[in-house]
């Protein structure tokens, strides 16, 4: 075997690696999810970020918004928050602790993992929260963010 | 705003000790509702935090005996809130905090309010808030004894100075807030009015001792905000200000007349976070007003003033790097103190009535729910320190370092 096809077999298993590090679920295809009963088609960035920042409590419907969010320092949540809200975890954290804490607003629910988001949004009539794309199934529906 | 002595006693008026017996029961009733009915679980929230520090300082008292090492600062709160309607919020918390000589522990309502968010649109938001209301003041003021939401070991004594504290924590009464999304990004306005807890903590504090007389506030209080953050939340900008009056009623044995202080306390505000760092400066000016108490006192009204810069840096998602940077004056007009010495015939030193410090610690995430800081103080002056804690001015020692480590729990 030639040094020249080594190196050719080598480089190709290094793309293979990268390729699937980077499609690792939960890293960085989070989607906004909802309960089936939130009548909503879409939504904008800034809605999105006034709804997991707590402060809009009701659908347009007069609905009340539940949010379920990750734990802070799981993968999905920071991948949710840099790469579909633009905000750090930090800040989110901020803006509850502080609505939390001086009694002016509550905290998201906190869900341990994604089957257990995926189950909470099914079940909760006007649920929001997030996931990888292919966690998804028909008992919630996607939430395109329009841009 | 702090001169001499203060004393050992917080005499609650009664009213508020009513206020938060009724509160108490009231949450004891919620806390009995979950346990036994369904239901309604999901718009009921239950939260709390739980915090001890360690201090130690080279000379001097800060928040108990420090110069020998001091475990006495421990806070415990916990927080009850219940969405009644999508557009109705009921909240309340019970907060006991033990520091020092200043606080013993003994537990009060923190707040206990309804809000009532009438109009909510992605674009704007009003609502009002009645009931004991939190001040927001500065950035941290509103949430200033939950470790988790503090730029430090401790709130900037400089900004947010514990002696008294209870004058500018809360206040009973109404509050209209509203919010107005802009391209650029949120607004957030707040205008409250209401009265503020007075206790011997002030009386000692404006007027350097417990006369037989009784201080109380005046009135009506009145404490307005203006918010502007980005959208990426990157900039906030905030403008503050409470103004109150004091009515101090002479007894015959008081060598001093019935008076009056006026105040008002303002704070600008600026931050900037990216995404490891972050920088954050605060300015409060607060100008003191004497009024017809005679010759002693008339003559004592100043412009305290006090700023701080901070950096932080985060060099993993779990540890962040803090520095900050501190001046705070009694009288903006006298940074080196030498007037208000004079004024209190040498008694209190130059020293007391300014403070410049230097602060470098660490906070580590241990978990989401458990954090841990450590810091170190360098610090050049004595003026926050309390006067309860150090009763005898000369004996303070002008420069002092502090170390201090604390540990915060959550749920």
């Amino acid at each position: 075997m030639s040094v020249a096809k080594t190196n050719k077999q080598l480089r190709a298993s290094v793309a293979w690696l990268g390729l699937l590090f980077f499609s690792l679920p939960g890293l960085a295809d989070q989607v906004l999810i909802a309960n089936a009963s939130v009548g909503v088609d879409g939504l904008s960035l800034n809605t999105t970020r006034l709804l997991f920042s707590m402060q809009l409590p009701q659908w347009p419907d007069g609905t009340a918004v539940r949010v379920f969010v990750l734990p802070d320092d799981h993968p999905g949540h920071r991948a949710f928050s840099k790469d579909l809200l633009r905000l750090y975890p930090r800040q989110l954290r901020r803006v509850w602790d502080r609505q939390l804490y001086s009694g002016t607003g509550q905290a998201p629910q906190t869900v341990a993992d994604a089957a257990a988001m995926l189950e909470a949004v099914a079940q909760t009539p006007g649920a929001i929260g997030y996931l990888s794309r292919e966690m998804i199934d028909e008992t919630v529906s996607e939430l395109p963010l329009q841009r | 705003m702090r001169r001499l002595v203060n004393s050992r006693c917080s005499a609650e008026r009664p009213a508020r000790r009513l206020a938060s017996r009724g509160v108490a029961i009231l949450l004891f009733m919620l806390w009995a509702q979950t346990s036994a009915g369904e239901g309604w679980n999901d718009d009921l929230q239950i939260h709390g935090f739980l915090t001890q520090g360690f201090v130690h300082t080279t000379d001097n008292r800060f928040f108990g005996g420090s110069d020998d090492g001091s475990f006495d600062f421990t806070e415990l709160g916990v927080n009850l809130s219940y969405r009644a309607a999508p557009s109705v919020l009921l909240s309340g918390q019970l907060l006991s905090r033990r520091a020092g000589d200043m606080y013993d522990g003994s537990p009060d309502v923190d707040f206990a309010l309804v809000d009532w968010n009438f109009s909510n649109t992605p674009g704007s938001s009003l609502g009002v808030v009645a009931g004991r209301i939190k001040n927001s003041l500065g950035l941290y003021n509103d949430t200033r004894d939950v470790a988790f939401t503090r730029p430090g070991v401790f709130v900037p004594q400089q900004i947010y100075f514990d002696s008294v504290r209870n004058l500018l924590l809360s206040a009973d009464g109404l509050q209209l807030y509203a919010r107005r999304s802009t391209d650029a990004g949120n607004w957030a306005f707040n205008l409250g009015a209401g009265t503020n807890p007075v206790d011997k903590n002030v009386e000692y504090a404006y007027l350097g001792r417990d006369y037989g007389g009784d201080l109380d506030s005046s009135g009506v209080s009145w404490i307005a905000r203006a918010e502007f953050e980005t959208h990426d939340g990157a900039w906030r900008l905030a403008f503050s200000a409470a103004k109150a009056k004091l009515d101090f009623s002479a007894a015959a044995s008081d060598p001093i007349g019935s008076g009056n202080i006026d105040f008002l306390y303002w704070i600008a505000s600026l931050q900037y976070n990216a995404e490891r760092w972050s920088l954050t400066a605060e300015y409060m000016e607060e100008p003191v007003d004497f009024d017809d108490f005679g010759p002693l006192y008339d003559e004592r009204d100043s412009t305290v003033q006090g700023y701080y810069l901070q950096g932080s840096y985060l060099f993993r998602h779990d540890l962040e790097f803090v520095m900050r940077y501190s001046e705070g004056f009694g009288d903006k007009h006298d940074r080196g103190g030498r007037k208000q010495s004079g004024q209190t015939f040498g008694i209190a030193p130059p020293h007391t009535f300014y403070q410049k410090d230097v602060i470098l610690g660490i906070r580590w995430d241990v978990t989401p729910r458990f954090m841990l800081r450590a810091e170190h103080q360098w610090a050049r002056g004595t003026w926050t320190l309390s006067n309860r804690e150090n009763p005898l001015p000369a004996e303070r020692v002008k420069d002092w370092n502090m170390f201090s480590l604390l540990g915060s729990y959550r749920f």
